[in-house]
């Protein structure tokens, strides 16, 4: 087992706008949800601390690349859901181009092969 | 297993609510935004056979500091907090304005010209210009002491939404008006009287529609700024989470 570290406050805030969209992409989501599936994808690898996502949603919200809305789960419980606009899908084709630039940039560098997607 | 009994999950979820109340920067909508997840969380960590006890703890420990938590909300929308903060503002000066505006119109029509010893009238109308002071004193003592948490949820009844904000305030307008119109003809009605009896100038009396309409103005406008101002999960406060 290989022990994970957890990134450094600035990775975090870099990498949490390109993940939080890429997952509304898929389907709309709340804050627990998404934590969980970004740790679960991630195996572990990237951890939050919980409370720090809110900020960044709220960001992305006031920036018009997400909405929100207040719905009442089937288990009677309340929770604040958020979807992705038009605009945020926009903003995921830039931050895609970016974060390969650096992933292949850094690939070539490491001569590690470049994971195509 | 003990410990599981006496460990009261609702009320450490209660406290730890009270205790995000502390911090100015941490909104309304956004502690109601970080309760749901830390009951998710806990949801998490009991189905993975944790107790009550230790599934809150880990759960407000992964939620994070508030104070560091606050920081990072203002930073990522400073108009929002401050928005938030412009309601409660305008709202207090709207009721303290209304309790004021009753306060001394029953100061003013008690004041007796006729009949009644004057000394009776002048020491309620003390009392009277004791309690403006005071009241809005002690309500805001109470409310920095963390009491009058009840009579505030009441309140939510009636910032539930922008129409019910709107009538209910419109409607303590509309008594605030009668006040006044009330108040200027009796005072007038007195200055009429004393007239009668000796030479006294007009100047006296108080033409009715400019104590109605300025003040009335004044509470329309902040009228419109709480509703333009009522912060959204208020709108939505259908269903309280249990």
């Amino acid at each position: 087992m290989y022990k994970t570290t957890m990134l450094t406050k600035d990775l975090v805030a870099a990498s949490s706008k390109p993940l939080v969209l890429s997952i509304l992409a898929d389907g709309e989501s709340y804050g627990y949800e998404i934590i969980q599936k970004v740790r679960e994808l991630s195996g572990g690898q990237i951890e939050w601390s919980d409370g720090m996502l809110y900020p960044v949603l709220h960001r992305l919200e006031r920036d018009g690349l997400i909405e929100s809305e207040w719905k009442e789960a089937e288990s009677g419980r309340e929770r604040k859901y958020y979807f992705i606009s038009s605009d945020g899908r926009k903003a995921i084709k830039t931050e895609r181009q970016h974060w390969l630039a650096i992933h292949n940039t850094l690939c070539k560098l490491w001569k590690t092969k470049p994971v195509s997607i | 297993m003990e410990n599981q009994t006496r460990f009261d999950l609702n009320a450490a979820i209660e406290k730890w609510r009270q205790e995000l109340t502390a911090y100015a920067n941490l909104t309304a909508e956004v502690r109601r935004e970080l309760e749901t997840h830390l009951r998710d969380s806990i949801a998490g960590f009991q189905q993975r056979g944790l107790n009550n006890e230790e599934s809150f703890w880990l759960a407000r420990r992964r939620v994070g500091q508030p104070q560091q938590l606050g920081e990072e909300f203002v930073k990522a929308d400073p108009a929002k907090v401050w928005r938030e903060r412009v309601f409660w503002i305008c709202l207090a000066v709207f009721l303290l304005g209304f309790l004021e505006n009753i306060i001394s119109s029953l100061t003013q029509a008690l004041m007796p010209v006729r009949g009644g010893s004057f000394l009776d009238g002048l020491m309620l109308s003390e009392i009277l210009s004791v309690l403006r002071i005071l009241i809005p004193l002690i309500i805001i003592v109470l409310l920095g002491l963390g009491k009058m948490v009840w009579q505030l949820s009441k309140l939510k009844l009636f910032i539930e939404s922008r129409l019910r904000l709107a009538i209910t305030a419109f409607v303590l307008i509309a008594i605030s008006a009668t006040f006044d119109v009330v108040v200027s003809t009796m005072h007038n009605a007195k200055i009429n009287y004393l007239a009668s009896a000796i030479p006294i100038d007009h100047k006296y009396l108080v033409p009715i529609w400019s104590t109605l309409v300025e003040p009335t103005c004044y509470r329309l406008i902040i009228l419109l700024l709480l509703v333009w101002f009522l912060p959204p999960q208020n709108q939505k406060l259908s269903v309280q989470i249990k």
